[in-house]
């Protein structure tokens, strides 16, 4: 392992080691939804195995908004604590949804569709790292990166103004941040990572709290994110002054 | 273990349509000719489309759903999967706005047969006796022009047929006992049930859920999968495409799927002919018929009366009063989670579990009309990110953080009643969908009574959460259940349609769905959205002669009181199932045929 990379790594918050990449993190050692797919019904079983093994060409993105758009969500799902095999792609599925024009079925009025606001996105990032650096994104270190990304998570972006008179930079938060946890927690290596159960018919579920004979038992661990990020704390969306936007899932 | 619980997998022969692992569709459907005018044509097979259809093919009528999404196989086309299950909601365009816009798609809409049956948790609370009073009780709101009493029948029905699991006592509203027994609990639902016992809050456990509790009939019981919102490919939450529209195409319905309804046609004598839609290849046909009903629940309703306005009806068919579009609901859906020591594991067990209603009414010490219920949710990852990213403002390495303790988490719901207002409304915008349709655009504003009510709610929530052991409590905003849009009334000038979803200016055009109710309480909207399909249908057939024979404008008026109720129109093997004191009042020819479960019957 080289310096610069170990400078992304969690760390062991009570002997300050870095945590080397693992193939899976998280506190499920051992536990494999895909181990279990010959349990899955042969729909399920297509749509989650396309989704692991097939990689999609880039078709909306260009090829350098597409680089500028792996680094950004390489901040918004950090995965360096995964080794280079067991990493999620997040950009091609985001492409291939905004390519093939499917929408989540609605748009706010204050907001262009969502490819175009994606476009704009990145040109707004590009010019927040600019103003505060007056480095390209590309170039600026993690701690960097996030510390313009965390300027539109705060709804305060201090560069872009014709951008943010065009699309709400909130709204634009929230597209950005759904679109990369989709990806990445619709891949069994995530669901691996949190302990979900993944797809579950026909067999179903006997056990509640329990781990089923095919999950295993929590086993925690003591990480902390690297020390320049602020990403690890948590702070309300638009410094809470905004008006919270509503949420976007559905639950019920 | 080395085999499912089912055995030994199968998987769908070429000719077989699945509608759960059991229960197959007999095909062919019907087919009417094309030019045949039809008795009756529902607009949008979902929750009440699909209830109405196999009503009305039951009791004889020529009649034809026509879909806009698909004909659901459950075994080919849906998957256990989250992200997967993007196509059963309703995707296309629709703008929202307002200070407070509402979130659509997977948020609330479904499209394809069963509509939003197909994706709801399956919650069946019913109204309480109140709702349909609130103008009166509260001054604020709207009145129904119908009574819980004339619901009430409906409701027994509905929760036979579906059939509702719950407890033998439901103790709020008008008391009442479920059919079949309640569900286990996950882990949401023991949160639940610890906090509020713990502050003294009575609390319902393991239902009411239209979610079979033991098999019924060729569907199995539940397997505690956790995928109810993404379908449920067991078939053991209902939804009216596996309960209801196996009995509607057995009995001579047909359902054109894949089919966008653009207008409903009027004619020259002041009644609408049919309507024309684009069918599967994207062709524009007719279909014509004797009465319309509009199913399409409180977003395409209004978007479809609006994009049919022709003369006479300017603004809207069926809109003098220009209230079609108007006093658009949505619940307070404010998901609040909260953190345990002792592992969860929320994405086990149907997500709706366990509620309570002892909020619901008005209590003037709280300082707000209405009230408000909390139930359980089961947000799998996808969504739990979603709600984190809100809730705690998370990203980055933080989101990572708290997913990696996504098994730690449980979350609830609180269901509150926003009251009806006249500035939130569903218009047309400038854009069209591929169809060349206008879409929707809809503008919401809580107002201040809304506020009051989500606050404490919310506060409440938080404080059975903590009572439960939960060592952080964090909560995101967010709304559910759309209503309103067409609402029903005695008075025309100020509603859509009558208290038979008859609509005021047309006689022989019908809206029966979500968007006719004047007010939403905190229950749920799809029983009652079924239970009033139901009473619709009863009310077509006690008017048979006069459609038949072109003559709708002497269909009765509601001044001639409640149809008779027909006990014997209920899907085979539904009737009188259950527990004894819930059985039909008149026995009827499914249990002389000695309670054939469906399907098995020739
Ligand atoms: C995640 C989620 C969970 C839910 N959980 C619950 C719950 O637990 N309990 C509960 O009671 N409710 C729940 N709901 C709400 C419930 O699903 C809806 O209230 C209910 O389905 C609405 O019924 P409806 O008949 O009015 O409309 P729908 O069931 O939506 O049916 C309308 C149908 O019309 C079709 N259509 C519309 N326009 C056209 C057109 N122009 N041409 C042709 N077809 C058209 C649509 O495709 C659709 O199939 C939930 C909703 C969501 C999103
Ligand atoms: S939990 Fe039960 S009802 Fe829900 S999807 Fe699974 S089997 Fe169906």
């Amino acid at each position: 392992m080289d310096n610069a990379n170990t400078d992304l790594l969690p760390r062991n918050p009570t002997t300050g080691e870095v945590l080397p990449p693992r193939a899976q993190p998280g506190y499920y050692p051992g536990y494999s939804t895909l181990s279990q797919q010959r349990f899955w019904d042969a729909a399920t079983h297509e749509v989650v195995l396309r989704r692991v093994h097939q990689a999609q060409p880039i078709r909306f993105f260009t090829p350098d908004e597409a680089r500028l758009m792996e680094a950004v969500c390489a901040r918004i799902i950090p995965q360096d604590d995964r080794d280079e095999a067991h990493r999620i792609p997040i950009v091609g599925p985001i492409d291939e949804r905004l390519a093939s024009g499917r929408i989540d079925g609605y748009r706010y009025e204050d907001m262009p569709p969502d490819g175009e606001a994606h476009k704009l996105g990145l040109q707004a990032i590009e010019a927040i790292a600019q103003h505060l650096f007056h480095t390209p994104f590309l170039q600026l270190g993690a701690g960097q990166q996030e510390r313009v990304l965390k300027t539109i998570h705060d709804g305060e972006p201090p560069a872009g103004e014709g951008i943010w008179r065009r699309m709400s930079a909130p709204r634009y938060w929230m597209l950005l941040v759904q679109d990369c946890v989709a990806a990445y927690y619709a891949h069994p290596y995530a669901w691996d990572e949190i302990g979900f159960g993944g797809p579950a018919y026909p067999r179903g579920y006997m056990r509640g709290g329990q781990p089923e004979p095919w999950e295993v038992e929590e086993r925690r661990y003591e990480w902390e994110a690297p020390e320049w990020a602020v990403s690890s704390e948590y702070e309300p969306l638009g410094r809470g002054h905004e008006t919270i936007t509503p949420g976007q899932g559905g639950s019920h | 273990m080395k085999s499912p619980l089912f055995g030994k997998f199968e998987e769908p022969e070429d000719d077989e349509h699945w509608l759960g692992p059991i229960q197959r569709l007999k095909t062919p459907m019907r087919r009417f000719a094309p030019g045949d005018e039809v008795d009756i044509v529902i607009v949008g097979v979902g929750s009440a489309g699909g209830v109405l259809l196999q009503r009305l093919a039951r009791a004889g009528f020529r009649v034809v759903g026509i879909e806009a999404g698909p004909f659901w196989d459950t075994e080919r086309d849906w998957v256990s999967d989250e992200a997967g299950s993007h196509q059963l909601y309703w995707n296309d365009l629709r703008i929202t706005g307002g200070a407070h816009p509402l979130a659509f798609g997977a948020n609330n809409s479904g499209r394809g047969v069963g509509g939003g049956s197909v994706h709801w948790a399956a919650f069946t609370p019913r109204f309480h006796p109140s709702d349909f009073r609130v103008y009166s009780e509260d001054g604020v709101g709207a009145d129904w022009p119908i009574s819980y009493q004339d619901l009430k029948p409906y409701y027994e029905l509905l929760e036979r047929e579906m059939p509702v699991a719950g407890p033998a006592y439901f103790p709020w509203g008008d008391p009442h006992g479920y059919p079949y027994g309640p569900h286990p609990l996950g882990g949401p639902a023991e949160a639940l049930v610890k906090g509020c016992t713990a502050l003294g809050i009575p609390v319902c456990q393991g239902g009411p859920v239209a979610i079979n509790s033991g098999s019924h009939g060729d569907r199995p019981h539940c397997i505690y999968r956790g995928f109810c919102i993404q379908g449920c490919k067991v078939g053991a939450k209902q939804s009216t495409l596996i309960s209801h529209v196996p009995d509607a195409i057995e009995y001579g319905a047909e359902i054109r799927a894949n089919s966008m309804v653009a207008r409903v046609n009027l004619g020259k004598d002041g009644l609408v002919t049919g309507v024309t839609y684009f069918d599967e290849d994207g062709h524009e046909q007719e279909q014509r018929a004797k009465v319309v009903i509009v199913s399409g629940y409180a977003i395409e309703t209004p978007r479809l009366l609006l994009n049919s306005a022709c003369n006479g009806f300017e603004q809207g068919l069926a809109n003098s009063s220009g209230v079609v579009g108007k006093y658009l609901m949505a619940q307070a859906g404010n998901v609040v989670m909260g953190r345990f020591d002792d592992p969860v594991r929320m994405y086990k067990y149907p997500p709706a579990n366990a509620l309570t209603e002892e909020f619901y009414e008005t209590d003037p010490r709280r300082g707000f009309a209405r009230g408000f219920a909390i139930q359980t949710v089961g947000p799998l990852p996808i969504a739990f990110a979603k709600q984190m990213m809100v809730a705690k403002g998370a990203w980055g390495w933080g989101m990572r953080a708290v997913m990696m303790d996504y098994n730690h988490w449980a979350a609830l719901g609180l269901l509150g009643e926003i009251l009806p207002w006249e500035d939130n409304r569903v218009e047309l915008a400038e854009e069209t969908d591929r169809y060349g349709l206008r879409v929707a655009k809809s503008t919401f504003n809580l107002h201040d009574n809304d506020q009051k009510m989500i606050a404490y709610g919310v506060n409440k929530v938080e404080e059975v959460l903590r009572a439960a052991g939960a060592t952080e409590v964090v909560q995101e905003p967010r709304y559910a259940h759309l209503i309103g849009g067409a609402r029903m009334g005695n008075d025309p000038s100020t509603s859509v349609v009558d208290g038979f979803c008859r609509s005021h200016d047309i006689p022989n055009l019908f809206v029966c769905d979500g968007s006719v109710f004047p007010t939403q309480g905190s229950a749920n909207p799809g029983l009652t959205i079924q239970a009033l399909a139901a009473r619709t249908a009863d009310y077509l057939i006690a008017e048979r002669e006069a459609i038949l024979t072109r003559q709708p404008r002497s269909m009765r008026g509601v001044e001639a009181g409640a149809p008779p109720i027909h006990y014997d129109l209920s899907p085979h093997g539904t009737s009188g199932r259950g527990v004894p004191r819930l059985k039909s009042r008149t026995p009827t020819p499914e249990i002389g045929l000695g309670g054939l479960p469906v399907g098995s019957k020739g």
